[in-house]
């Protein structure tokens, strides 16, 4: 095969470009079509010696194109086709077909499945028997199949989120190559190393002896796979692995929560060369906590993907403190500098107001991993038994010293004995000067801290010097005394610092280092205080040593990962894992999450420490191919394409060449005309998708917006109906001119609305007639009037019913319908004291064109009564956002274009005068809100003041 | 390669009857025609012309002095009654002449190229009709050769355009032979005059027979002057189904420009011979100028 990936199926078709140079003669001698021209003098040619006349070549492009073609319409016939299909290897007796499955194979599965398939097609072609091994599966003993048999079983085959156990296979595979003296093999490997494949490669081909081994792997990449995440104090970082040591590459790392809500993604880049890249996750430290999933973006294979179990949450740390009345002066309190200097990187959690024995069984109720204990002296019994406890399984309790502490006796929580009472250095009666810090213990948690030269102790409590003292020193002061120790009680730890937490005994709460000194002391916590949750309480009350057995030993697992790192219920093969979790998944405990949510572990692919090599293939002697098969893809139909627009091409030039020029010159307005239409059609076909998609996006209408907003406006609601909108337009044009001319509002001209479409924000007050056929408003427009009257809008809903009785107003049918599914706050007719009846006229009711309807209002907040009756006016905070009437407003207000009343009204014209009294309240009420209801006080205010 | 000529297949002559089509769509132009035709006639101020010599005529031409042995009744005494001499009153010569009009309907005449606004026979309508109109409104009898009698009324272009377009298609391109005209009328012949020369020859003879004078027009379509081509091209003759293939056309228009310079000389020498006028009209120039000339030499002529 050539250096091309191409091949042709009928390669004698090739032959057929023989012919060209024949062709090209032909065409040669070939002069063009001439052009046909009238010419009525043609006799007169017929006379006229022609001198010279070389017949007029074609030209060399033409001829050229020509060419092309025919050899394009040979090359096509020869069926060429693009990545032809690989040979599988050759040969008559039984295939051996070996295929990686493990995590690194997940990622291009179907690439991989997709060559064995090839094979298997292959050997069905050539009637080979043949035997399929899926690596990361339980090695079993291999029988031959027909191809037939094993494309079924290449089916069900799936990805395992592990790592192949290669060496497992061997035997089986030895003893079918000495059962099939004739048999080859076929190993599509995954490119990595992980699960021993070199040392597999070898065993394969030790096996075959001298029969050809075949290996497909992925010669330019792999897996990436993510490994030891951990959630550091300042930030969450994992590191991304790869096999290869290429060019720079950035990989995107996202970090999601339990249920999968992704919490962030960044990148991690692979230097030049670099194997390893670190992501780092600047988050805060709670959504750190909430962490449990990280992977490589698109990666598709359980390797890429950390899950993280609540072992490696930031801790929660209890302060509790054994003085009193902390928090009314918090910068003397105890606990202050260790809550600030825990803050980074824990989560602090106080108790307030309650003893240290409370807090501290609350902190035990709250299974804090760490607990703070500054200058507890005593606890009740009940406290220090659960405290004990929950050291013996795994807390932390940190101590420190002060008066209260050094007069308490021993009570076995600190990791030292203590001598009663303290000692004071640098006092004016005391010989020794403060002491400095001098070092800290190589044994102990604080060895890579830098000593700091600034922190200096005035007070201590001293350690009896036991002989077991010098182990448990983590830190001295300049005289050798201990200044912090610490002792592991059962699996948990405490730690006592011979100072207090507050300045008074020495300085060490102001420098940087105890910061770091409590931050080394935290993360020894366990991560959870009590890891077996459930036994807590039981272990609490049955001592440190019931505890420990109490245990589960093992954890059942509750999710798993499938090979493509997806979560799925636990496969019925997944054993339950040791409660303190496994370094990385084997295929009896796949990677997923064990035990109950909130306490359980996490198995991950690969280990915290795991790097990816490549296989390395050699020395070996094997035939290596590429496992990614390119779909074969015929070339002709495109080869065929060109050639028909070389036709084309041809069929233009030949026109143009025989005087078409001339032609389309004469019919260039018609060809023109025809161009535009055809052009048109074009366009005009994706022009209704074009509107579809416009019309869906709300269209900003800034006319409107302009016009409703350059003057304050009264709107109404346009039902639809004529003679209503033209009255509803025509009552609100008599109101804004009583509004103009009675008071200081100049409103523009009303202003027709449309809910479901035209923004509402504009208008302080809509006006909306209801009439009996109202339909109910869509869900959409009910969103926009409730938003309208959630922020402030007031609508007046007028049924104009009034005068048909009863059941008009409020309890109208059609208005019920419209208000369907509508927010409406409680209803009350406007009592005699509502602002609207003060806003700017006073009134006693509300008549519109018909008189007797209620003004119904938002029911206000019930004062009391004695309240209500001194005050003149009640008023809400702010203005009812529905107000409904039935007394036909609009037909009251309404005027003809020369200034005269355009309806009657029930009974005479004050009534009139009335409505538009009502209308200037209303309209007042909305713009001004409660403001009226406070300005009636005024007099009783002015009264107040002049006593 | 040689030119080639021969029969048109039948699929050129569906070619050249489109021409044919054209030529005889000339009865739907014609009112068109009518009018650019007394437009053009407007131009030119003809009037009842005086034949510039003595004669029967109503208009005074000169006073001469009387000769003896003329009849004394022509001495105006009144004009001798001033001096000493007697006079004699000569009137101006006036007589009305037939003017005979020819113009080729054949299928080449309605050749147009795009360098032309419009086609030969078109222009040679224009030019005929209107020479009629100016000829009768200048008292002179104007008929159509082999199609209508001579006439005198105003509305002879009327007429001779109804003639025109009912005329059955002609392909001879040249005036029928057998009407010599009378001596004293005058013949215009108006086409492309492409058919052999000799056959041109004999048909002025034929119609100059009797002694009648006569006027060649010639029209040509700028682009049988020019020969603007170009390329591998094939000529076909609407008339007579000649097809002529010139390998490249541009080395063909010295050899045609001298082959149409000899024709022309061969016609101007058919003209000059039986002392008629010849002369060349090209379409992309206005109508009236060939229609001034022509004008011009009919009066010159009865001089």
């Amino acid at each position: 095969m050539s250096a091309l990936p191409l091949a042709f199926l009928s390669p004698w078709l090739l032959l057929g470009l023989l012919a060209l140079p024949a062709i090209w003669l032909l065409l040669r001698l070939t002069p063009p079509k001439p052009r046909r021209v009238d010419f009525p003098p043609a006799r007169l040619l017929l006379d006229v010696e022609a001198r010279r006349e070389t017949p007029v070549a074609m030209p060399w492009w033409l001829l050229l194109l020509r060419l092309a073609l025919i050899a394009l319409i040979v090359f096509a016939l020869a069926k060429p086709v693009w990545n032809p299909a690989p040979a599988a290897p050759e040969g008559a007796g039984p295939l051996l077909i070996a295929l990686d499955n493990g995590w690194p194979a997940a990622a291009d599965w179907d690439a991989r499945a997709a060559s064995a398939e090839t094979a298997l097609a292959a050997a069905e072609d050539a009637g080979r028997a043949v035997a399929l091994v899926a690596l990361a599966d339980p090695a079993r003993e291999i029988g031959l199949t027909t191809a037939g048999e094993a494309r079924e079983r290449l089916r069900v085959i799936a990805p395992q989120p592990v790592s192949p156990d290669r060496r497992a296979h061997l035997p089986a595979i030895e003893t079918f190559f000495r059962a099939h003296g004739d048999a080859e093999a076929l190993w599509i490997a995954d490119g990595l190393e992980a699960g021993e494949a070199r040392a597999f490669g070898q065993g394969l081909r030790a096996a075959l002896g001298e029969r050809p081994l075949t290996v497909r792997l992925d010669s330019t990449g792999s897996a990436r796979g993510l490994a030891g995440a951990a959630n550091l104090p300042a930030n969450l970082t994992v590191r991304a692995l790869r096999a290869e040591a290429a060019g720079p590459e950035t990989v995107r790392v996202r970090a999601s929560d339990l249920r999968g809500r992704p919490l962030g993604e960044t990148e991690a880049v692979f230097g030049v060369g670099a194997r390893e890249a670190t992501a780092t996750f600047d988050l805060p430290v709670e959504l750190r906590n909430d962490v449990a999933r990280l992977e490589i973006v698109g990666a598709r294979t359980a390797g890429a993907v950390q899950l993280m179990d609540q072992r490696s949450r930031r801790r929660a740390v209890g302060v509790a403190t054994g003085a009193t009345a902390d928090t009314a002066q918090p910068l003397l309190a105890p606990s202050y500098y260790v809550t600030r200097a825990l803050a980074p990187f824990a989560d602090v959690r106080e108790a307030r107001g309650q003893g240290a024995s409370q807090a501290v069984e609350s902190f035990l109720d709250q299974k804090l991993p760490a607990i703070v204990l500054a200058d507890v002296g005593a606890l009740s019994d009940d406290a220090h038994r659960r405290l004990e406890a929950w050291v013996e399984n795994g807390g932390v309790l940190i101590r420190f010293a002060g008066p209260r502490l050094a007069a308490a006796p021993d009570d076995g929580l600190s990791p030292v004995r203590l001598r009663q009472g303290g000692r004071t250095l640098g006092g004016a009666l005391a010989w020794e000067t403060p002491q400095p810090l001098s070092s800290f213990a190589g044994s102990g948690p604080f060895a890579p801290l830098t000593v700091p030269d600034d922190v200096t102790v005035t007070r201590q409590v001293l350690a009896e010097p036991d002989a077991d003292l010098p182990d448990r020193v983590w830190a001295t002061l300049g005289d050798g005394t201990p200044l912090v120790t610490g002792a592991r009680q059962g699996k948990g730890m405490t730690v006592l610092f011979h100072v207090t937490a507050d300045t008074r005994w020495s300085n060490l709460p102001l420098s940087g280092a105890f910061v770091d000194m409590l931050r080394r002391v935290v993360d020894l916590a366990g991560t959870g205080g009590g890891q077996p949750q459930a036994a807590e309480g039981a272990a609490a009350e049955a001592g440190s040593a019931n505890a420990a057995e109490a245990r589960p030993a093992t954890l059942p697992p509750t999710r798993t990962l499938d090979g493509n790192g997806a979560f799925r219920a636990p496969p019925a093969t997944a054993k339950p894992v040791p409660a303190e979790g496994r370094a990385f998944a084997t295929p009896d405990n796949p990677p997923g999450f064990y035990g109950p949510a909130e306490a359980g572990v996490a198995v991950n692919t690969l280990a915290a420490d795991a790097t990816l090599a490549r296989l390395d293939l050699t020395g070996l002697d094997a035939a290596t191919g590429d496992v990614t098969v390119a779909e074969p893809t015929p070339v002709a139909p495109w080869l065929f394409t060109i050639a028909a627009l070389a036709a084309i091409l041809d069929g233009l030039a030949a026109f143009l060449l025989a005087g078409g020029a001339g032609l389309l010159g004469r019919r260039s307005a018609r060809a023109a005309a025809l161009a535009l239409a055809a052009l048109g059609l074009a366009l005009a076909a994706p022009a209704p998708h074009a509107q579809a998609q416009t019309a869906e996006k709300p269209a900003y209408d800034e006319r409107f917006a302009l016009e409703a907003t350059l003057a304050t406006r009264l709107a109404y609601v346009a039902s639809g109906d004529f003679e209503v909108d033209r009255l509803a337009k025509a009552g609100l044009e008599g109101l804004t001119q009583a509004l103009a001319s009675r008071t200081a509002l100049n409103p523009g001209g009303p202003i027709a609305v449309d809910p479901a479409k035209d923004e509402l924000a504009f208008f302080p007050l809509l006006y909306w007639p209801v009439t009996q056929d109202a339909a109910p408003l869509d869900a959409a427009t009910r969103a926009r009037v409730d938003a309208y009257m959630k922020q402030g809008g007031a609508i007046l809903f007028d049924t104009r019913d009034a005068v048909s009785g009863s059941g008009g107003g409020a309890e109208s049918a059609a208005l019920k319908r419209l208000l369907e599914g509508l927010d409406i706050p409680a209803l009350e007719p406007a009592p005699r004291d509502h602002v609207l009846t003060k806003a700017f006229y006073l009134l006693n009711d509300f008549p519109g064109r018909y008189d007797g309807s209620p003004l119904w209002v938002e029911a206000l907040a019930g004062e009391d009564e004695t309240e209500a009756a001194d005050r003149p006016a009640r008023a809400g905070d702010g203005v009812s956002p529905v107000l409904i009437t039935g007394a036909d407003f609009a037909g009251a207000w309404a005027t003809g274009a020369d200034g005269r009343p355009l309806l009657p009204t029930s009974t005479d014209e004050r009534q009139r005068e009335m409505a538009y009294r009502v209308g200037v309240n209303i309209v007042m009420y909305t713009l001004t809100g409660n403001y009226k209801a406070d300005q009636v006080h005024v007099p009783a205010l002015l009264e107040r003041l002049g006593q | 390669m040689a030119a080639r000529a021969g029969l048109a297949d039948p699929a050129e002559t569906r070619i050249a009857s489109r021409h044919e089509e054209a030529a005889l769509g000339l009865s739907g132009a014609l009112p068109r025609l009518v009018v650019a035709a007394r437009r053009a006639s407007a131009t030119v101020v003809h009037g009842l012309h005086g034949r510039r010599r003595s004669g029967v005529g109503e208009n005074f031409w000169q006073y001469r002095r009387f000769t003896t042995g003329e009849p004394v009744g022509r001495i105006d005494w009144r004009r001798s009654a001033r001096d000493d001499h007697l006079y004699v009153r000569e009137q101006e010569w006036e007589a009305a002449h037939t003017v005979w009009i020819w113009i080729d309907r054949s299928r080449s005449m309605a050749f147009r190229s795009n360098l032309a606004p419009e086609s030969k026979v078109e222009r040679a309508a224009v030019l005929g009709l209107a020479l009629a109109d100016a000829l009768v409104r200048g008292g002179e009898r104007v008929g159509l050769l082999g199609l209508t009698r001579p006439t005198a009324s105003r509305n002879a272009i009327e007429t001779l355009a109804q003639a025109l377009g009912a005329a059955q298609p002609d392909d001879s391109g040249l005036p029928p032979q057998a009407h010599p005209i009378a001596r004293l009328s005058e013949a215009v012949v108006i086409g492309d005059l492409l058919a052999p020369e000799a056959e041109i020859a004999a048909a002025v003879a034929s119609l100059a027979a009797r002694g009648g004078r006569g006027h060649l027009v010639m029209i040509v379509d700028p682009a049988e002057e020019t020969f603007p081509f170009t390329g591998r091209t094939e000529f076909l003759d609407p008339d007579g189904a000649t097809r002529v293939t010139a390998g490249r056309a541009e080395e063909w228009r010295e050899g045609y420009v001298a082959r149409l310079a000899r024709h022309r000389a061969a016609l101007a020498d058919i003209a000059r011979r039986h002392a008629w006028s010849f002369q060349i009209h090209r379409t992309d120039r206005p109508a009236t100028e060939p229609l001034l000339a022509l004008h011009a030499r009919l009066g010159e002529a009865a001089a």
